[in-house]
């Protein structure tokens, strides 16, 4: 029993740096061969899709101000209830086929659409306006980490349902 | 076993039981690995995000993952299914499920929704990804099985998948 899991244990310490040495190689080749898709090695991890839709907080402001655009919120549904940009709409990412026809009417290319979601990372609202713009909607914005920036930008926020703010 | 004593016959039963389930685990967990491995080899851009969302690794290493990690699973799977380098399969299988599961518990202990990388309360995380931790748990405890299974087997047949 001892010789044959010794045996086993001397098998897999060349096994295993050889598996690993196979996988570099063949990913790395693979990689470098493909037409599309291929990522660069040195470059940080690749931009969310829509992220070319970012817009700054200072125009998300001005904006909000002159009332020519309609935030929507890409957070689950009890995160926008606990607090939200004021007169944000809620359209939960996970939950967009569902609820997209609740909000669409609301929807007009009068005015800018902004999506937001929380955290730095977070890329829900990016989702989200990919989403908008595929549906033929043109003036689509993202706000990254918005509800955080919103919030320490003093800017005005609510909770709940959202329906007395419209 | 005409004549064998009912001990024998009883011995000789649960070996063979043992040999089916080995094979049995040793197969479904390299298919699990192969299948696994697809959509991330299809969509490089999109396996780096989920690995970004997760948090864990320093932006520099991102991208190099997500390229070598699922050929990684490809080559595990392969051997897994056709019982060739098993030491080596199943120490590598065991030692990514463990960091994947790591990885999962970690998130969920700080709170990260490591579906959007987003944070949100430690409940409501650990509520939506409870099944995926039962999975997670399940094909971790397959691999235990196997890399036990192999390095306690006596001869070495498990080198080519014929444990125990």
């Amino acid at each position: 029993m001892r010789s044959g899991s010794a045996h086993m244990w001397l098998s897999a310490c060349w096994q295993v740096p050889l598996i690993l040495l196979i996988s570099v190689v063949t990913a790395l080749s693979v990689n470098a061969l493909r037409r599309e898709g291929r990522l660069a090695l040195t470059d940080g991890p690749p931009p969310p899709a829509g992220d070319e839709l970012r817009i700054s907080i200072d125009r998300a402001q001005e904006l909000f101000q002159q009332g020519a655009a309609v935030f929507l919120d890409a957070r689950p549904r009890r995160d926008y209830l606990r607090g939200h940009i004021r007169g944000a709409l809620s359209l939960p990412w996970q939950e967009v086929d569902d609820r997209i026809a609740e909000v669409a009417d609301r929807l007009t290319d009068d005015r800018v659409i902004i999506t937001y979601c929380d955290g730095q990372q977070c890329t829900l609202s990016h989702h989200l306006a990919r989403y908008l713009k595929d549906m033929g909607f043109s003036r689509v914005r993202v706000l990254p980490n918005g509800w955080t920036r919103w919030r320490q930008s003093g800017l005005p926020v609510a909770q709940g349902t959202g329906e007395e703010e419209r | 076993m005409k004549g064998a004593s009912p001990a024998a016959r009883r011995t000789f039963r649960s070996g063979l039981f043992a040999r089916l389930a080995y094979h049995v685990v040793r197969l479904a967990l390299g298919a699990i690995f192969v299948y696994a491995s697809i959509d991330k080899i299809r969509h490089p851009a999109a396996f780096a995000e989920a690995i970004a969302n997760y948090r864990i690794l320093p932006d520099a290493l991102v991208n190099p993952t997500a390229v070598i990690l699922p050929w990684l699973e490809v080559v595990i799977g392969a051997l897994l299914m056709g019982g060739v380098w098993m030491p080596g399969a199943a120490v590598l299988a065991t030692v990514l499920l463990t960091v994947f599961e790591g990885a999962f518990i970690f998130n969920i202990v700080r709170g990260l929704n490591v579906y959007c990388g987003c944070f949100a309360s430690t409940g409501e995380v650990l509520h939506g990804n409870a099944w995926y931790l039962a999975r997670d748990s399940l094909f971790l405890a397959a691999a235990l099985y196997l890399l036990v299974t192999i390095f306690r087997s006596t001869g070495n047949d498990a080198d080519h998948g014929a444990a125990p």
